[in-house]
């Protein structure tokens, strides 16, 4: 269902908008990848960590003895107390706030390292973090950020808010006075993991010698951790060379520097020339990686009788956890939620203030959507709300006050600016695909009839994607994330070599670069080989998050390519004798325009750049090479709807999915299969977190789901046949991309919960919607009735 | 998630495993299919001195119809329950157990030495009236599946003995509804209604300690009550948990509906019988 028309790229001969075979996946496929966990190293012993079992205690004591007496290397929080991460940001009301690289003094979430201890496999290391003694004296623990703090998790911070931030724009009470209806609700968001198949690990060595170090690490932003290894360890940053290998996925989780990645490090120049391994095993993740998503939501929104949204109030807790996420802050998640609540809805009147709330729980971080799939939940449902109150359908309500193309730039309340405004022709896509009227009449004949009940739900959203430096980073941290670079070399054979600063965690970033780099030259795609995530390869690049490699780094690898397209072009003018501007490149060869053969190929020019200095024409340095950077200045928004039928099972409470749609405008598709990948797997994450994933702390702080039998991750089987539909409007960039990463995961809260609410008249204001709440709340509606 | 170092015996025969168990004073444990142990043992919540490791014993697998039973021996995968077409009742419990892989590799005896309230095989065993055949260093003894199960993942065996396989009734009639999050998942309610010898017997799993024998539900359907009546029965008289994926009440419903559901597809309690 895309529009042919628009889908930039389609056609011609050259690799962009087709579906070429990735280059990645003969490796990963065939059991050939390079995982941290694959690497052997001469000398390699192993790590593993003693972890608090305390959620909030003072340590009072640790008694390294039988465990150094049995042989082991072991190291306290004591040993590394020198280096601590602290997050910083220059934002008024921000708290900063130290973690330790191992806890000393006190513990502040279940699950925090206190100790580390090496040995010569994996099975001894846990045998000797066993011989370890920790003394603990409990403190109570606080788990809920709108509960009443204990004692404060840091002493900073005696109310544990870390951030705090208000947003206004227009006048809210003025808003309200003239609706005619205002709606409010509580809504509480479920907490939950990035849990990607592989999970962290490292391995870091330490060259006493040359003073260097290498850290592999199955990181999505090697040149960051660069930097922060460098400074937290006082080292010159071209001492430290960070490896990404093959990454068996992120979605945000590995964006983080962590306190254990620290520590392998900080171990490693304690033991020269011994190579040190961490792999983090599933109950480490479900504890200390970070988790995402616990938000509480009060919001009021007043709305005149023809559904139009007149003013928007709330008062938004982000759960942080026990420390402010290195190096994001704990701004990432309450900032994105306030900057992005009104969404793609146009709105004058908005006030909003946004916490971020100190908890003993595992910190908080980036994680595939960051905070918008509970805003985009808390914005849909107030206009489901709203739609029934006044007696709109949820579709009328929504197009009423859509940001539409005419309304483009549009300034949202939050001053962010949009630069899409495709939301209109999203929704109306999404509900041609999905079937709208006949589900409706579907329906009423249930209502009719009987039969299992139906219900409807949408969500639209915008994407921020692609961030440049006046969009980048809200929390204003001491660094911009707005470019990326990429050196693209021809070698004397003409077969090109890309050096690129963007990373992979599994979404294909070697294709997408190389196609980038093959047409951008105009060459063929199969010419092309793209090394990413070693920081000695490449020049720069801040790597995956916040959807922005196929805009920046994408972008970086065009600009260098058409920068050596310049200078092939311009060599090869001179040995033709013929004008530059005549001469056209494709597939590797080189024509004068108007003529039917190829004069020259780009293995040629190649040859006498860097062989055949004697031929080179006047003027004209030796070697084929170009680095630039790109940096878009502001971002990309990417419009997206989702629409959803579903069915419940009054008996159990079950929801099944008959049908879901998407259709987002990620402007010019660069190769179909990958987009439908990422748009399709941030789908099953979100549905994941709708329906499945919860982590539940208990009073204590214990972590009640630590495992993957109580942590539930959908399964192929959980997750329904999905309709994906694409726009396809170009953006305002050199190759019109908007990203697709993080889209999908903004929907299905506010699709199902929307749908719920459809099919039964309920109102959904927590998160997950399990069988057993879905059951509650028909018993509540059969006890009111 | 590493296990606790421990000492690993292959067992040649019932008589090697069992002399061996009973030489650990308590510290050994039978590694079969590994699909429950294995992951406790990685947790640490398990450190056997010694692991037994029976897959290598001889005859111990296989169903065989005997009459008006099967009988399986305690090596039988799960998977190899799912193709055999003498028991279609425990044909489809076994479909529910876990994944594939689980399946290809989990066993019918170390399913039900493990005793997990949830798992599908003990609410079979104990919905088909199964003995159970043990072996120990003082020969074999049977025992009834409805004697084995003592509590949440505790049976009845010694410590020194060991499954090697349990007789299991065919049903006239039979049905089985079992509710879980996720495919695969352990249930949160399984119920079990089989026929055997003109008996209609309800058994409940994942609502209580061990299945249970929903004996109301069984009287309404001796009385000629419907399948409906016969569940909101077997609902009152459970007395299940709370837990994360459900509340007691709700698990109460939930089993009232998959009794059913299990009568229903049996073709019990429909009026026809």
């Amino acid at each position: 269902m895309s529009d042919a028309e628009d889908t930039a790229g389609a056609g011609g001969t050259g690799s962009l908008g087709r579906s070429v075979r990735r280059k990645e996946d003969r490796r990963l496929v065939t059991g050939h990848g390079r995982f941290v966990s694959d690497l052997q190293l001469p000398r390699m012993r192993h790590v593993a960590f003693v972890r608090s079992p305390m959620g909030h205690a003072r340590i009072t004591g640790v008694d390294t003895a039988a465990a150094v007496d049995a042989g082991y290397r072991v190291f306290t929080g004591a040993d590394f107390a020198g280096v601590v991460l602290r997050a910083r940001s220059a934002l008024p009301s921000y708290v900063e706030t130290d973690q330790p690289v191992l806890a000393w003094g006190k513990v502040r979430f279940a699950g925090e390292p206190v100790a580390a201890v090496v040995a010569g496999d994996r099975y001894r290391a846990e045998d000797a973090c066993e011989l370890v003694e920790v003394d603990y004296d409990p403190l109570p623990a606080t788990v809920c950020a709108w509960a009443a703090p204990q004692v404060p998790v840091h002493a900073a911070a005696p109310d544990n808010v870390l951030l705090e931030r208000r947003f206004e724009a227009g006048s809210v009470e003025a808003a309200f006075a003239a609706a005619a209806v205002v709606v409010e609700r509580e809504l509480v968001t479920n907490r939950h993991a990035g849990n990607p198949m592989e999970c962290r690990a490292g391995v870091a060595l330490w060259d006493a010698a040359e003073r260097k170090l290498t850290f592999w690490s199955g990181t999505q932003v090697p040149h960051i951790v660069r930097n922060m290894l460098a400074e937290l360890l006082d080292l010159p940053e071209g001492n430290v060379r960070v490896i990404a290998p093959d990454v068996g996925g992120g979605f945000g989780v590995k964006a983080v520097l962590y306190p254990e990645d620290v520590a392998l490090c900080l171990i490693a120049r304690g033991m020269p020339g011994v190579p040190v391994k961490w792999v983090e095993d599933r109950v480490e993740h479900l504890a200390a990686a970070t988790h995402a998503r616990d938000h509480r939501y009060l919001i009021s929104a007043g709305f005149a009788s023809d559904g139009a949204l007149l003013g928007v109030q709330a008062d938004v807790s982000c759960n942080v956890g026990a420390y402010s996420v290195y190096p994001w802050t704990a701004g990432i998640e309450p900032l994105m939620a306030g900057g992005l609540l009104s969404g793609p809805y146009r709105l004058d009147n908005y006030r909003c203030t946004v916490r971020g709330v100190a908890t003993n729980t595992a910190p908080s971080g980036p994680y595939r959507g960051v905070a918008r799939p509970a805003s985009v939940f808390a914005m849909e449902t107030v206009l489901d709300a709203a739609a029934r109150e006044l007696g709109l359908s949820g579709v009328d309500i929504r197009r009423r006050n859509l940001i539409r193309p005419q309304d483009i730039p549009y300034t949202m309340p939050s001053r962010l600016v949009d630069d899409s405004g495709h939301y209109g022709a999203c929704l109306d896509a999404a509900l041609e695909a999905l079937g709208y009227e006949q589900w409706r009449a579907e329906q009423a004949r249930r209502r009719a009839e009987g039969g299992a009940p139906i219900g409807i739900g949408f969500a639209v959203y915008n994407e921020l994607t692609g961030l440049g430096r006046a969009a980048s980073a809200g929390p204003r941290m001491p660094f911009r994330t707005g470019h990326d670079a990429c050196t693209v070399r021809v070698n004397p054979d003409g077969k090109v070599t890309v050096f690129s600063g963007v990373t992979s965690q599994g979404q294909g970033l070697e294709t997408t670069v190389a196609q980038i780099v093959a047409d951008g030259l105009g060459v063929g795609y199969d010419e092309v080989e793209v090394r990413i995530g070693d920081t000695d390869t490449s020049l720069w690049g801040f790597g995956a998050f916040s959807s922005r490699q196929a805009v920046i780094g994408g972008g970086a690898a065009h600009r260098s390519a058409v920068a050596v397209r310049d200078k092939v072009l311009a060599l090869a003018a001179g040995l033709l004798e013929a004008a530059v501007e005549d001469l056209r490149i494709e597939g590797g060869q080189i024509r004068v325009v108007g003529e039917p053969t190829p004069r020259l190929s780009v293995a040629e020019v190649a040859r006498v750049a860097y062989l055949e200095s004697n031929r080179l024409p006047a003027g004209i340095e030796p070697g084929l090479e170009a680095t630039q950077f790109y940096d878009p200045v502001r971002g990309a928004f990417a419009a997206g709807a989702q629409a959803a039928a579903v069915e419940v099972d009054r008996t159990t409470g079950e929801l099944r999915i008959l049908s879901y749609v998407c259709v987002e405008d990620a402007g010019r598709v660069m190769h179909p299969q990958i987009v439908d990948g990422q748009i399709a797997g941030s789908i099953a994450q979100g549905i994941g977190g709708a329906l499945y994933e919860h982590l539940v702390y208990d009073e204590d702080g214990n972590l009640s789901t630590g495992t993957l039998l109580d942590y539930l991750m959908p399964t192929s089987a959980e997750i329904p046949e999905l309709t994906i539909g694409h726009l396809a409007r170009p953006a305002a960039n050199p190759l019109g991309v908007r990203g697709v990463g993080e889209g999908g995961t903004l929907g299905p809260n506010a699709v199902l919960a929307g749908a719920l609410g459809d099919a039964l008249g309920v109102a959904v204001d927590t998160l997950p919607i399990t069988p057993a709440t879905v059951w509650s709340l028909m018993r509540g509606q059969e006890a009111g009735s | 998630m590493k296990c606790a170092p421990f000492e690993y015996v292959r067992a040649g025969s019932v008589a090697e495993a069992v002399t061996v168990l009973r030489d650990t004073d308590g510290e050994g444990k039978i590694l079969a299919g590994g699909q429950s142990l294995v992951p406790i043992l990685a947790l640490r919540m398990a450190r056997p001195a010694v692991l037994v490791d029976v897959n290598r014993i001889p005859d111990l697998d296989g169903v065989a119809r005997n009459d008006g039973s099967v009988r399986i021996g305690a090596l039988t995968r799960h998977s190899a329950l799912v193709a055999q077409t003498e028991h279609p009742l425990l044909a489809e419990a076994a479909r529910w157990i876990g994944h594939a892989a689980i399946r290809t590799r989990g066993t019918a005896g170390g399913s039900i030495a493990h005793a997990d309230p949830a798992a599908e095989l003990p609410a079979v065993a104990v919905g088909c009236g199964a003995t159970v055949h043990v072996a120990g260093p003082a020969g074999e003894r049977s025992v009834p599946a409805t004697e084995l199960f003592v509590g949440a993942l505790m049976t009845g065996l010694g410590e020194d003995e060991m499954i090697t396989g349990l007789d299991l009734p065919v049903p006239a009639r039979w049905g089985f509804a079992e509710f879980a999050r996720r495919h695969g998942d352990f249930a949160l309610v399984t119920a079990v209604v089989a026929e055997i010898e003109g008996e209609i017997r309800v058994t409940v799993g994942g609502a209580a300690p061990v299945p249970v024998r929903a004996s109301r539900a069984e009287a309404v359907l001796a009385a000629g009550g419907p399948a409906a009546e016969a569940g909101r029965a077997a609902a009152e008289d459970l007395r299940p948990t709370g837990d994360l994926h459900g509340s007691a009440d709700y698990r109460r419903a939930i089993a009232g509906e998959m009794v059913r559901r299990a009568l229903a597809q049996a073709g019990v309690g429909t009026g026809a019988n």
